[in-house]
């Protein structure tokens, strides 16, 4: 499949793997993957990997020239597609905790790592708790609706956050 | 005092400041602590590129401030407190302590 041919999920198995299979082993974030958890409902342009150990910039930017994909300020881009991505700091965290158990999708050899559903709403309700990111609180939204999420852990970890009101709200909007 | 953690003296300078200001922007830092601006902005990109702070354009000026998503931030914070302690009172009135009236245009330090 070419680049311009693939969806937000082909291109970030595509680049996850090709990543690995240079010794940078990525976790997919943020935005992306709500736009997988809810296959498309809402979607993101912007491809957040966190590298699960510290790597060079310049190693990254060497790997992904190689398919195209070349530095724009703080992201790659490809002109074949209009998905772009960054690269966020390690340690993969949500909020004040690390994270602990990090699912994976498969497609024929490919193989992406991306926070789970449980830890995909966390994220974004950490945008909404810390920015009042009224957006990622629908994107939370929408990915409870989809899946199989452990409200009992996001509340366990709001009230971490010292966020229990706003978990209250979040629980409120879901019940709607 | 964190320089043998942090490597560099204007980046422990920066982060006080930042922690004892809250948000700022980079000619006022470097203004503040009397640092060359090249210098405090390349530190605060450094600092931003790695999640330690966040950067938002507020007009024309682009404002830096503590990550509040940033995992180790209350360990910084706290880091940062005790480092305030090894600190003289003269030089906190200098660098650290935040200006809380308003600045008529135009009027020096």
């Amino acid at each position: 499949m070419k680049i311009k041919e693939m969806s937000l999920r082909d291109l970030a198995l595509y680049i996850s793997d090709h990543l690995r299979k240079h010794g940078v082993d990525v976790v997919l974030s943020g935005g992306a993957c709500v736009t997988i958890h809810t296959e498309n409902k809402y979607i993101s342009y912007d491809l957040d990997f966190v590298p699960l150990h510290y790597t060079k910039r310049s190693k990254i930017r060497d790997i992904l020239e190689e398919i195209g994909f070349v530095e724009e300020g703080r992201h790659f881009r490809n002109p074949q597609t209009q998905f772009f991505i960054e690269f966020l700091a390690p340690p993969l965290a949500v909020g004040e905790e690390p994270v602990k158990e990090i699912a994976e999708i498969r497609s024929g050899d490919l193989l992406l790592k991306l926070l789970s559903p449980t830890d995909c709403v966390k994220d974004r309700l950490a945008a909404y708790y810390h920015w009042n990111d009224n957006q990622a609180l629908e994107q939370a939204l929408l990915v409870c609706r989809d899946q199989a999420v452990d409200l009992k852990e996001v509340e366990r970890w709001s009230e971490n956050e010292e966020m229990g009101d706003k978990f209250r709200e979040f629980k409120r909007m879901l019940r709607k | 005092m964190l320089e043998p953690l942090l490597d560099s003296p204007n980046k422990e300078k920066i982060l006080i400041y930042l922690y004892t200001n809250g948000e700022s922007y980079p000619r006022e830092i470097a203004r503040s602590l009397g640092l060359n601006l090249s210098a405090v902005q390349n530190q605060l990109q450094k600092l931003e590129s790695g999640g330690v702070l966040y950067s938002k354009l507020k007009g024309k000026v682009r404002l830096y401030g503590f990550n509040p998503r940033y995992p180790f931030r209350k360990e910084l914070e706290a880091l940062l407190e005790k480092a305030l302690t090894f600190i003289s009172e003269e030089e906190k009135d200098r660098y650290y302590r935040p200006r809380l009236r308003p600045r008529r245009t135009g009027k020096p330090l």
